[in-house]
């Protein structure tokens, strides 16, 4: 197994942490901006994906539990994430689905990798409302170098069966993390991706449980143990 | 139930002593209605009485008002800076951290963080931790609760602004350090016991007297024990010498988890042996010297295990003919009635009076939180305020009564006015005089109550005076004091003239009867604790009333005649092989648990074809219907609880807790999926598409799933896996680990019992060649959950994707290289249990446990001998005894791995400390646990699967170098903090890139549904297992 890191991949590594900080508020917020570029589909498509996201990861869910400690359930970015159309695909309802795929990535908190001149496209429309780096395009003729890179987080990918199949081998060949394919392979309807959990496919969750007594006392309780009826 | 009246009978003191004995254990956690409508019988005054208290306690309110010197320190302290109380609670905070801190960096890094703008604000968005804690400092400085809709409405950022613009930084320190000041004199009377004498001599002019305590926090290392015997020896010595004045002579308290790196019921023989002996040798001077000696009350746990080692120094020649050796009783247990009325007959029997301290007690929120987090049958104390009032008063009825005092000299504790009024109407009535009993009060509290007292009356008033450094008695005090918060209430409004004497002289007696329910309904049972599932049940091990049915229930199964026997089961039917696994206990290799026939690859086809014509039907099987399975599993489970847990001593190796947590997890993975099923597989969800138009998506079963499990876990992960593939839709073919296969077993049994079909589970024990990888090149395998190593997901993954069709989810939970960071504000005590628990607790054989621990330089030379010394007192040995901390590993490779680790570290690393085995350990695989210093987290390659603890040390300056290097390890599944920075805590787990982070405690033993559990990078897939993200990726989610 050939150990490759394209460029693409260090300065996605780089930017990731600043980009997953803003949150899912604050990444909407910019990628908002960059709606106005995209047609009317695709519009449509990228703001559902935001509003989606909002609504499935916008908020940390504080979970229920013992008293005296609190434990909060949150979601990330789970990294670099390769965004793309199989070649030959290339249609406009596909580039919807790209739109689709790219901002569900990005609003979940990974940067992108978009491939090709369709990528390049949305990639120019995008770039000037988001911090440097979040979104890169590679040449078609690269796309299996950043496949093959170790620590590419998943591949969203709108294609037929097969190569949902291929790439599904291909990601497997490789050491380190189980890199993720997130295939669409109804380019037609775009079951998968305008689904309301397909966001869930490019988070990865934290839970932070914190020992709120370990300086004494849990005022919480004490007040529900002089709570009036 | 025990009749509460009969203990005004005389003759309840004739009674056996065993018999009296045993009416304690069984009102540990007792229904509190029930039980309080028999207390209430005895604590019920008489109109006569109800008035005669109520004027006594009006009186004595308002003669203190009108004395000049109500005014007590704690109200100086508001008084000195003029500080509002949101002001004060700022400052309150860093008090209980801030003397420790060596560093000059993270002191005023850690002032920064508790008075920062950015911050507290942030919290008050967050989360409510900071609040929550906070508002208890308000209570403990003002009196009242400062409730979360108050401090919202207070504006945190406008509060800050105003004390920062008031003080610059070298101001706030200042006052600081003055609060430092006010404090340690206010909780301390002195840094040693002959400061406290002289610093005592104004009060005793007064009329009072002392019982000092050199109190701290417990003991974790002989060390630390002996310290603490040695000052307890020379406060003695000190008190000894003491002549002044004529009244009564002062005594010392001591607290017995001070004494002993061990008290605890496990370690019963250490306790009755090694902790008796220093207690003795206390006693034998103290005897010698005329100083009394009274034993403190701490856990509830610990009630019945303090009480055997009274009783063996109460018999002992040491005490024999003395009246000087006595104990705490608490008022807010349930058991203290029944424990009170063995004391006063075991004094009878030995024929000596015990001086008898009963205080409320003041571990209130911590014997709440413990029984929530353990699952337990109910609370040991009363969840009512005014209900410990009224136990108080019906055990004063009980210590009063003239068949009592003769046996027992009552030692009142309480800064409550109306108490104190009802006690001395109470010995009035009983004819009790004032040379009977005695008062007691906390040093800097209650001064103008107890001061109006003992002019009136000629009644002795003791002061509990804890005695030692500011610097270690400070943070412990005012846990204490913060967990006792009623009491300063009580104090508060006491000289607070707003509040009428009438609100202050209710008697507890008709206040609860006042309540629409005894029991207060704001606090539910530890099984109520989930508002859309029932909570998972665990026995308590330490109350001798639950631990003795449970593990005779459990040593049914423990006996060799008791044998298992695991087949593959398809379509409901256990099929013999030719392949035949006998199956020892890693403990001892020479004992036989069962047989496993193993699944041959014919099999596992046959099982996965089976499966596979099964799931129409049972993926259109409404989802209520399959959640019910699920909820009656959680049931069965439950009935079955021995058998299970004599499966995990023997199969697994694991010990009591260990295996009792296993089956709650399990059992609480089949309530939150059936209620997760519930809640969103049940019906459509309607939703707006992104072409605006209203579209149903519906979650649904993907086909056949394919769960592999650890041997681990063998119970909860496997149960966890198969269930959430079942409730899901899903028919399910599984293998459990091939350690632990009959308990995997046992339970397909239970859930085919339950209700899941014969055709819709099949079970295929086996290893991996046999099983997993046929199963995994099976075409019609539709999804697949693993836990286990990083290497075997990836080989599965490999399988699974060069079969030719459309991809699968892979849900994959692997490996990790988990590491606990501890900055110089954390509390060293606290670091280290909770450290060694993480390293070392199931043979640090769980996926969270902690590997690498990060400690501060500045603070590293008090931490890791301290860690050297507790891991001395970890007990290596057969998992099913209660005195065991750590059983074995799970079979020879995994030891071999560990011990050749341990070699290799032994060059490249230094040996902190390692644990001693038992003699006969090569009966097993065991593995002592073993602390290496290290340089970095890069000298280890991989995960090490074992009790083996690695420890660096850090320079504060270098955090972000150690989050890097522990994210470049590619791992991320847990990590702890411990820090009382809490922009510190935030940033790390803002930066960290690991799945569960655990601030301010141990990083194992995550809980379903409250603690989703898994990690990320090369730890893991996602989505997290026992969290609401689970279920949805084992279904399609299909629009229609």
């Amino acid at each position: 197994m050939t150990i490759v890191k394209p460029i693409q991949i260090d300065v996605a590594n780089q930017v990731f942490e600043a980009w997953d900080k803003l949150g899912v508020a604050g990444r909407a917020e910019k990628l908002e901006q960059a709606i106005y570029s995209l047609n009317h589909e695709q519009a449509q498509m990228a703001r559902w994906q935001l509003a989606n996201a909002r609504h499935e990861i916008g908020e940390a869910l504080l979970m229920p539990g013992p008293t005296g400690e609190s434990n909060v359930l949150s979601t990330h970015g789970r990294g670099a994430f390769l965004t793309a159309i199989q070649p030959g695909l290339t249609n406009e309802q596909a580039n919807v689905g790209l739109i689709g795929q790219m901002f569900a990535a990005l609003v979940a908190g990974n940067p992108i990798i978009t491939v090709g001149p369709e990528g390049q496209a949305l990639m120019d429309k995008m770039a000037k409302y988001l911090p440097e780096g979040v979104v890169q395009n590679v040449a078609e003729s690269a796309m299996d170098s950043i496949i093959e890179a170790t620590d590419l987080a998943g591949v969203a990918i709108v294609c037929d069966a097969q190569k949902a199949q291929q790439l599904s081998l291909q990601l497997a060949q490789k050491d380190g993390l189980l890199c993720q394919l997130v295939e669409e392979t109804n380019v037609g309807s775009l079951s998968t991706i305008a689904a309301p959990h397909y966001i869930l496919r490019f988070v990865t969750e934290q839970t932070v449980s914190t020992n709120t007594t370990a300086i004494g006392g849990n005022a919480t309780l004490l007040e529900l143990g002089s709570k009036a009826e | 139930m025990f009749n509460a009246l009969e203990v005004l009978q005389p003759t309840i003191l004739e009674q056996p002593l065993d018999s009296l004995w045993s009416r304690i254990s069984p009102l540990y956690s007792v229904n509190e209605e029930e039980w309080l409508s028999e207390l209430l019988k005895l604590a019920e005054p008489s109109e006569e009485q109800l008035k005669a208290s109520t004027d006594a306690a009006t009186h004595l309110i308002e003669q203190v008002r009108k004395d000049d010197e109500s005014m007590s320190l704690i109200d100086s302290l508001l008084l000195e800076y003029s500080l509002d109380t949101k002001e004060g609670i700022l400052l309150m905070c860093l008090a209980e951290a801030l003397m420790r801190v060596p560093d000059k960096e993270t002191a005023d890094a850690f002032i920064k963080d508790r008075l920062s703008v950015a911050d507290w604000a942030s919290h008050a968005n967050n989360s409510e931790s900071f609040f929550v804690n906070a508002s208890t400092w308000g209570l403990l400085l003002t009196g009242k609760i400062v409730t979360m809709d108050e401090t919202k409405d207070g504006k945190p950022a406008n509060l800050v602004n105003r004390l920062v613009n008031r003080m610059s930084e070298p101001v706030i320190r200042k006052a600081m350090n003055q609060a430092m000041k006010i404090m340690g004199h206010q909780f301390v009377l002195g840094r040693s016991i002959s400061e406290a004498l002289s610093r005592g001599k104004s009060y005793r002019d007064k009329g009072y007297t002392y019982s000092f305590d050199m109190l701290g926090e417990a003991a974790l290392t002989q060390q630390d024990a002996d310290k603490y015997l040695a000052s307890y020896m020379q406060a003695v010595e000190s008190v000894g010498q003491d002549t002044y004045g004529k009244g009564h002579r002062p005594t010392i308290s001591i607290k017995l988890s001070a004494l002993h790196p061990r008290y605890e019921v496990g370690c019963e023989e250490r306790v009755m042996t090694e902790l008796f002996e220093s207690v003795k040798q206390l006693i034998t001077r103290a005897r010698a010297l005329n100083v009394g000696i009274t034993i403190d009350a701490e856990e509830a746990d610990r009630l019945e295990l303090s009480l055997h080692l009274f009783e063996k120094l109460f018999r002992d020649e040491c005490t024999k003919g003395w009246g000087l050796f006595g104990l705490v009783v608490q008022a807010y247990s349930k058991r203290c009635l029944p424990v009170l009325n063995w004391l006063a007959a075991l004094a009878k029997d030995v024929g000596d009076r015990i001086p008898l301290r009963l205080v409320k007690g003041a571990y209130w929120d911590s014997e709440i939180k413990l029984c929530q987090q353990r699952g337990l049958s109910g609370y040991p104390v009363y969840t009512r305020k005014e209900s410990t009032d009224v136990s108080y008063l019906a055990c004063a009825n009980f210590l009063l009564s003239a068949h009592t005092r003769e046996w027992i000299f009552p030692q009142f504790a309480s800064h409550n006015a109306h108490t104190i009024a009802t006690i001395a109407t109470i010995a009035e009535k009983l004819g009790a005089t004032t040379s009977q009993f005695e008062f007691q009060r906390l040093h800097g509290m209650g001064d103008a109550l107890y001061n109006r007292l003992i002019k009136d009356k000629d009644v002795c008033v003791r002061i509990y005076a804890p005695v030692g450094s500011h610097k270690d008695l400070l943070p412990y005090l005012v846990r204490r004091l913060l967990e006792n918060g009623a009491n300063s209430s009580f104090v508060h409004r006491l000289v607070d003239a707003r509040c009428p004497i009438s609100e202050l002289v209710d008697h507890p007696v008709t206040t609860l009867k006042s309540r629409k329910t005894l029991r207060n309904p704001f606090i539910n049972l530890p099984k109520d604790m989930f508002a859309d599932r029932q909570n998972s049940f665990g026995p308590n091990i330490e109350i001798e009333s639950e631990w003795q049915p449970f593990k005779a229930s459990v040593d049914a199964f423990m006996g060799q005649e008791t044998q298992w026997t695991a087949y593959p089961i398809v379509a409901g039917e256990n099929l013999a092989t030719e392949t035949i696994r006998t199956v020892a206990s890693p403990y001892d290799h020479s004992l036989s648990v069962g047989k496993v026939y193993w699944s041959t690859t014919e099999i596992v086809n046959q099982a996965i074809d089976s499966a596979d014509a099964a799931f129409p039907a049972w993926s259109q099987t409404p989802a209520t219907e399959r959640a019910a399975c699920l909820e009656r599993m959680a049931e069965l489970m439950e009935q079955n609880y021995a058998e299970l847990v004599a499966i995990c001593h023997r199969e697994a190796g694991k010990t009591i807790q260990d295996s009792i947590d296993e089956v709650r997890e399990a059992v609480d993975f089949c309530h939150y999926y059936a209620q997760q099923a519930r809640q969103n597989f049940a019906a459509p969800k309607p939703f707006t598409n992104y072409l605006g138009q209203t579209q149903q998506a519906q979650l649904t079963g993907r086909g056949v799933f394919a769960c592999i499990s650890p041997w681990n876990f063998p119970l909860a992960i496997f149960t966890g896996q198969v269930v959430a593939a079942l409730v899901a839709g899903n028919t399910v073919v599984c293998k459990a680990a091939e350690q632990t296969s009959i308990i995997a077993f046992r339970a397909v049994q239970m859930l085919h019992e339950a209700g899941i079909p014969k055709d819709v589970l099949q079970f295929l024990p086996g290893n991996g060649a046999t099983v997993g990888t046929p199963m995994t090149q099976h075409k019609r395998i539709a999804g697949l959950a693993f836990t286990g190593s990083t290497g075997t997901a990836q080989l599965i993954n490999r399988t699974l994707a060069a079969r030719g069709v459309a991809p699968v989810p892979v849900i994959a939970e692997t490996g990790g290289q988990n590491a606990m960071i501890v900055d110089s504000t954390s509390l060293p005590e606290q670091v280290v249990r909770d450290a060694v628990r993480s390293a070392f607790a199931s043979a640090g054989q769980r996926c969270s446990a902690l590997r690498v621990l990060f400690v501060q330089a500045d603070i590293a030379d008090r931490v890791i001998p301290m860690i050297a010394g507790a891991m001395k007192e970890q007990s290596v040995g057969l998992p099913y005894l209660h005195a065991t901390d750590v059983g074995p590993v799970i079979d020879q490779k995994a030891q071999k791995m560990l011990l050749d680790h341990i070699e290799v570290m032994k060059k490249e690393g230094r040996l902190i400390a390692q644990s001693a085995l038992p003699e006969w350990a090569d009966k097993g695989t065991f593995v002592a646990p073993t602390a290496f210093e290290i340089s970095s987290i890069d000298q280890l390659k991989d995960e090490k699967f074992g009790p083996i603890l690695h420890v660096v040390r850090y320079q504060a300056k270098d955090l972000d170098q150690i989050i890097d290097t522990i994210n470049n390890s590619g791992f991320g599944l847990t990590m702890g903090v411990h820090s009382r920075n809490e922009t510190t805590c935030a940033h790390i787990a803002q930066r960290a890139r690991v799945g569960n982070l655990y601030i301010n405690r141990d990083q194992v033993g995550a809980v379903v549904g409250v603690q989703p559990f898994g990690g990320q990078g090369l730890s893991g897939t996602g989505p997290k297992a026992g969290g609401p993200h689970y279920l949805p990726r084992f279904a399609k989610e299909q629009l229609v």
